[in-house]
């Protein structure tokens, strides 16, 4: 395990061409947790995402505490090789462990996620919600000590989005690591994060960050604190977060 | 709606045969059969030449050089795809060196294989060399559209780079390949017949520079046709095999 207790963003500045995406961003939390960023579309989530993945270099400023980390990540798409199969999907991404320790993996997430009966089916025959379902099943097989969330559930309906947040949430039960959580729901922010970041519109900066102690999967939406903190995102986010999942 | 489509795969081309051979029996009652030999006399020489053994005799040879030619542009223009297509400065390095390949025109190649190698491999060398840079472009064409999405999900799980290129590059590469093999094919059987009728007096390409001088045009249209159903055949194989690599999964 990493040693360093943190993660976050340290005056980080990021432009892509004229467009200035973060401006003088920063955050930090302690690692184990799950972060959700919440913000309006197109605010920066996913660039915030790509800079802890280390796919984008910030322009100034620093990221602390990702250095060496093993990062895994489910992306807005569920992104599957499709010429291969439900379980050559997962091993494409676990080939440093040994085949029996793969199969175990394999064979432990696919039955969370109900896939298992189409472990020898190809991507074709998989809806959208079971795609997005082998997605969070690779990433979470994957060794790691951070991952990444871009909106996994962004195109599913209200139910299978409920099911695989409370997935989400049992999965780190079972395997507590750090989770960054990119959403545009509140609802699914206040489910499942340990700490909310509310984020501005373009160039992003923090408007406020929410740390809610209550434990995953016990936490009833319509019981305080969290209608209280259901209004105070949307003021800060001016109505432009939704919720259609709950 | 079904038996609709049944008539335009079956029936459609078969009158287009129909018709092709009227238009051909026809026009060849206006000339002399030295000059546009009809349908029937065309298939007597065709009969003759494969009851005397020389069509599988001839045929066998052209064949050989053929596929030795096509396999070798094969074995070196598909690995030259990858590393043009791969890295910036192999493709600065051969790229410029593919379009030369080309353009070069076959006759041209054809006399300089004659005064280069000598004529015994010159039907063999100019399949390669014609082939090779079709193989090699369409290769580069399939690298350029492989999905970016895939190979940053990939980047992200630290997957190793051989292993990207054998798992995620090459089974997207295919379909383009494939595409570079037909048109490769198609290229083979035109080259090998040019050569072989210019520098040696074995093949396709030599049975017809005889039936020519002997002013045997029906003959001559035989070992056509025989060039057509091995282009055809050898273009079947290739799309079955396409398919079969890619309808599990498609």
């Amino acid at each position: 395990m990493i040693s360093l207790d943190h993660i976050g963003f340290n005056h980080v500045y990021k432009s892509f061409g004229q467009t200035r995406v973060l401006n003088d961003f920063s955050f930090s939390v302690p690692t184990g947790k799950i972060i959700c960023l919440i913000g309006p579309s197109g605010c920066g989530k996913t660039t915030i995402l790509n800079l802890l993945a280390g796919l984008e270099q910030p322009d100034t400023g620093s990221i602390s505490g990702t250095a060496d980390l093993r990062i895994s990540c489910v992306f807005q798409e569920p992104r599957l090789l499709p010429w291969k199969t439900v379980s050559e999907n997962i091993s494409f991404v676990l080939q440093d462990l040994t085949l029996s320790r793969r199969q175990d993996l394999i064979e432990m997430y696919l039955k969370a996620m109900g896939l298992y009966e189409y472990r020898n089916s190809y991507p074709k025959v998989l809806s959208g919600g079971m795609k997005q379902r082998l997605a969070l099943c690779r990433a979470f097989a994957f060794p790691h000590d951070l991952l990444l969330l871009d909106e996994p559930f962004k195109s599913l309906d209200a139910p299978l989005r409920m099911e695989l947040v409370q997935q989400v949430a049992g999965m780190w039960k079972e395997n507590p690591r750090t989770i960054v959580f990119v959403t545009h729901d509140i609802l699914d922010a206040l489910l499942l994060g340990h700490f909310v970041l509310i984020l501005s519109a373009k160039p992003t900066t923090t408007l406020d960050t929410l740390e809610i102690n209550l434990p995953l999967g016990e936490r009833d939406i319509a019981e305080e604190p969290f209608p209280a903190y259901y209004s105070h995102i949307l003021a800060l986010l001016g109505g432009r977060a939704i919720s259609t999942a709950h | 709606m079904k038996n609709s489509s049944l008539k335009n795969r079956y029936f459609a081309p078969f009158f287009g045969l129909v018709l092709l051979l009227a238009v051909w029996q026809f026009i060849s009652g206006f000339y002399n059969p030295v000059i546009v030999p009809s349908p029937a006399e065309t298939w007597r020489s065709f009969f003759s030449l494969a009851v005397g053994g020389l069509l599988w005799e001839q045929g066998r040879q052209t064949m050989a050089r053929g596929f030795a030619g096509f396999g070798l542009a094969v074995l070196a223009g598909t690995p030259l795809g990858f590393l043009i297509g791969l890295n910036q400065t192999a493709a600065g390095l051969f790229q410029p060196l593919v379009v030369v390949l080309q353009v070069i025109p076959l006759i041209s190649w054809l006399l300089l294989a004659m005064i280069w190698i000598g004529f015994a491999r010159v039907p063999l060398f100019v399949v390669f060399v014609t082939t090779l840079p079709l193989i090699i472009i369409n290769t580069i064409q399939g690298i350029k559209s492989v999905d970016l999405q895939l190979l940053q999900m990939a980047d992200v799980f630290r997957v190793g780079k051989l292993r990207i290129i054998r798992e995620v590059y090459f089974p997207q590469v295919i379909p383009y390949l494939f595409a570079g093999l037909a048109a490769a094919l198609g290229t083979t059987w035109r080259a090998v017949a040019m050569a072989e009728l210019l520098s040696v007096n074995q093949g396709v390409g030599a049975g017809m520079a005889i039936a020519r001088s002997n002013l045997e045009t029906a003959t001559l249209f035989a070992w056509t046709f025989f060039l057509i159903i091995l282009g055809l055949l050898t273009d079947r194989l290739l799309s079955c095999l396409s398919r079969q690599k890619t309808n599990q999964w498609k």
